[in-house]
């Protein structure tokens, strides 16, 4: 066998902070053969990040250090290169797609030109070459119209196709590593499954290796040769992608592959590393109770009580324009939605970006104001209530928000922010009374009582989720909107807030309307389920009927895209 | 994991730049002074004669006397009470009118902020030291005209960055979430909004505060500042006849104070938008 393209060996990586030295990469070896793919998994913080910009040579230095290690690419160890022969690396014979095709192009210049020059910063030929070169790079990576799309500006482009030409820029040189970190995380599921299918279809095509980094091992399935499993700075196996799928060793790695829903049946409560390993990373033993599949058909009717009617809601924004900025038309963003829901149920929303389901949300809480239709709350119209009424409604019916960075006040504390609707509402006789309630739920979502006094910049992202659930249900509401509110989290850390969710349900007796992109979330955690498009609701059904026998084309086209979760067939009949 | 609010943080931050610790203990010093003469506890006898006329500096009198046989370090030290009076009095005016204005523009949009922005923008068009000139000539000259003039005009800066931020930060979840629990436009704003935006009150102030100390010196050496006491302004305008005769202490001790205090405010400044706007922050 020849060597391996790369070669990572015993590689440790340090950081200076205030509080001393904190060790990012302990000890890590793994190898990738030219032409193949590997998968590195891991939660935020477990270092696959940073063994990806050690590689790259990108880490921010004198912060960050190599003690120890060897990164051997073609031959060469990477660490002893100076920064003008890693420069010379770089973009040229290993390259690189970020996360957030957001921000990763500059707004101010044509995407072709942003291509092109990465061609010129490494090969000598001229701005036309290069611009044709750009042109032929968009064809390659499937985005309409290269000539005429080569002239757009970042913000002219949607997020997969902003993604697309990240890809291009990777390939332009035709490096032979193409490292790939989280580059479908901040796309929908549709968008991701073009990215991921681009992706190996190049890698096919150019002879390339791949270094795809990821926090949810279903994704890889599809393209990865080999996986490594990165866990708190080590990596606690790696194998064949076939080996890890199907006779995962380490505990972690088994949690990992039981905590992402399945489309079909699924346990009561998900599976979630801590059912298969300790705080210690010792294995423990799954109870059985906790992987009986069950059926929600079989659950016997909650209630019949309808909580909350939507008639013919239509919620539309003026689209200015002219001269004087007059408004010339209307974009409806929720166009005629209608449905109902019954008490302690789930409602599960579906749809892509932009699909209104987020203003649908917002317009039932009445935080975005609905143009017209009705909306009917336990027998009562409260389309049109205001002030007090208003006031006094919204401590029936919440919102969780998507991105828990930043729905918590930077400057309160934990326990401002939690007494906070207690205040508004008058509830509880004195602080103390109030803090005491706090309390209880702060337990309630699973955080640690010592943890009260701190400032939101000092938790996870998981944490800051069940701080932002702890406070929407400090009023005890009937109703909850949770939107998109798992889709910023690791798959592993979804897992252990959806089943948080389920429990409060339960104990509460919550209603919820539960809106994401990610139908395998929707189809665990909803009784039904309504998919969107266009602002219009065009398949509603049971969460079981709508995976098992999908309507509509696009229903289906979301479920297929979902990441299985195993090995694509084609290529383990390769081995 | 400690507990730390991010004013400590940015505190820690502060102090472990050599530069920004130098600038506050300067800023400090100044502000001592000023409480003092202020107090009548040093320079309280500025005005006695206590030796002849211009003497040079020597072991006695550090930096001379001048022409009336005056202590010219006890007027440089009255001189500093004037400034950081000057800076206190105009950061005060300009605060709140500045916040409160820029604070409901930013928040409320529609015709309030057309209201507001074309104050500010009238405000902002008209050169400062032309306006300031006009309102001490209507108000008679004085330090009162002063404090009015500099107040009036120096709300416009503050009020433009705070509306920016405003704006910024009421799209922003949490406060969205303040609304879903129940919390009113004031809750909104001047609980969740306004402490998020508080450095740029901090920020602005440190570089506002050597402004409106420059435009006491421009007024006085106009002759529109303050009558019948030392200003580093009359003492620069003074030494314009004297220093033919070499007679250069006054001069240098009046600017030295300035530029002296003026180059702490700036580097203070720029130091705190360092430690306190979050966007900087992990750089």
């Amino acid at each position: 066998m020849t060597s391996p393209l790369l070669s990572v060996r015993n590689l440790v990586v340090e950081f200076q902070t205030g509080e001393g030295i904190t060790r990012a990469v302990n000890n890590v070896s793994f190898d990738i053969p030219a032409g193949k793919t590997i998968g590195i998994v891991g939660e935020s913080g477990s270092g696959k990040s940073v063994t990806s910009l050690a590689v790259m040579g990108l880490l921010q230095k004198p912060a960050a250090k190599i003690p120890q290690g060897e990164i051997i690419f073609n031959g060469q160890d990477l660490l002893k290169f100076n920064d003008s022969q890693m420069r010379a690396i770089r973009g040229n014979q290993i390259s690189m797609i970020f996360q957030e095709p957001m921000t990763s192009l500059n707004p101010v210049f044509k995407v072709g030109d942003q291509i092109a020059e990465t061609i010129r910063i490494h090969r000598n030929i001229s701005n036309k070459e290069a611009w044709d070169r750009a042109v032929d790079l968009m064809n390659q990576v499937g985005i309409p119209n290269p000539a005429l799309s080569a002239h757009k500006y970042p913000h002219e482009m949607s997020g997969g196709q902003k993604q697309r030409v990240m890809i291009a820029m990777a390939i332009a040189c035709e490096p032979k590593l193409l490292i790939a970190d989280e580059p479908t995380t901040a796309l929908d599921v549709t968008i991701q499954k073009q990215v991921l299918e681009l992706l190996h279809k190049l890698q096919q095509q150019y002879k390339m290796s791949m270094m795809f980094i990821t926090h949810d091992l279903g994704v890889i399935g599809d393209i990865a040769d080999d996986v490594v499993v990165m866990y708190r700075s080590n990596v606690v196996e790696q194998n064949k992608a076939q080996e890890i799928f199907y006779t995962a060793k380490h505990p972690y790695t088994k949690g990992l592959l039981a905590c992402r829903p399945k489309l079909g049946a699924n346990p009561r409560r998900l599976l979630t590393v801590s059912d298969f390993m300790d705080d210690q990373g010792v294995e423990k033993h799954v109870s059985p109770e906790r992987v009986v599949v069950f059926d929600k058909e079989q659950e016997k009717e909650k209630s019949s009580e309808i909580l909350l009617e939507v008639k013919n809601l239509v919620t539309q924004f003026p689209i200015k324009g002219g001269f004087f900025g007059r408004t010339v038309d209307h974009f409806k963003a929720v166009n005629d939605v209608s449905f109902t829901l019954k008490k302690g149920k789930t409602l599960g929303l579906v749809g892509e970006s932009g699909c209104g389901k987020t203003t649908l949300g917002r317009s039932i809480l009445r935080l975005v104001e609905p143009s017209s239709g009705s909306i009917i709350y336990n027998g009562k119209d409260i389309t049109h209530v205001y002030a007090e009424e208003l006031r006094l409604l919204r401590r029936k019916m919440q919102i969780i928000f998507q991105d828990p960075y930043s729905s918590l006040n930077p400057r309160m504390t934990i326990s401002e922010i939690l007494t906070e609707p207690l205040n508004i509402h008058n509830v509880g006789n004195s602080k103390q009374e109030r803090l005491d309630m706090a309390k209880q739920l702060f337990e309630k979502v699973g955080l640690k009582l010592s943890h009260l006094n701190r400032y939101p910049h000092e938790f996870s992202g998981g944490q800051r989720q069940r701080i932002c659930i702890a406070r929407a249900l400090m009023l005890r509401p009937e109703f909850v909107i949770c939107d998109e509110s798992v889709s910023a989290l690791d798959v592993s850390i979804q897992a252990q807030v959806l089943n948080l969710l389920l429990d409060l349900q339960e104990e509460f007796h919550l209603t919820y309307i539960f809106i994401s992109h990610d139908l395998s979330v929707v189809n665990f955690i909803a009784d039904e389920v309504g998919v969107m498009n266009g602002g219009k609701i065009i398949e509603m059904d049971k969460a079981s009927s709508i995976y098992k026998n999908p309507k509509e084309a696009y229903t289906r086209a979301l479920l297929s895209a979902i990441p299985k979760g195993e090995v694509k067939s084609d290529l383990s009949s390769m081995v | 994991m400690k507990e730390n609010s991010l004013w400590k943080d940015a505190f820690r931050r502060l102090t472990m730049d050599k530069w920004a610790l130098g600038s506050l203990i300067i800023v400090l010093i100044y502000s001592s002074v000023a409480l003092l003469a202020a107090m009548g506890i040093i320079a309280g006898d500025w005005a006695k004669e206590v030796g002849a006329s211009n003497m040079a500096p020597n072991g006695d009198h550090w930096l001379g006397t001048d022409i009336f046989g005056r202590d010219v370090l006890s007027k440089v030290l009255r001189g500093t009470q004037i400034a950081m009076s000057v800076g206190l009095v105009t950061s005060l005016i300009a605060i709140p009118i500045g916040v409160v204005l820029g604070a409901l523009a930013g928040y409320f949009g529609g015709w309030v902020d057309d209201l507001i922005t074309w104050l500010y923008t009238t405000f902002s068009s008209i050169p400062n030291i032309m306006l300031l000139i006009s309102i001490t000539m209507i108000l008679g000259k004085g330090i009162f005209a002063v404090y009015i003039a500099l107040g009036a005009t120096s709300w416009v800066t503050l009020c433009r960055l705070i509306r920016g931020e405003v704006m910024k930060h009421k799209e922003r979840e949490y406060v969205q979430a303040a609304g879903a629990i129940g919390g009113g436009h004031f809750r909104k704003l001047f609980l969740h909004i306004l402490p998020n935006v508080t450095h740029i009150v901090i920020i602005n102030t440190s570089l506002q505060f050597q402004f409106a100390i420059k435009s006491e010196v421009i007024l006085s050496y106009l002759g529109l500042g303050v009558q019948g006491e030392p200003s580093w302004g009359t003492m620069i305008d003074d030494a314009k006849l004297e220093l033919s005769r070499g007679v250069w202490w006054q001069l240098a001790g009046a600017t030295t104070a300035m530029f002296l205090v003026v180059l702490a405010f700036n580097l203070l400044g720029d130091a705190l938008r360092d430690s306190l706007d979050p966007k900087l922050k992990g750089k």
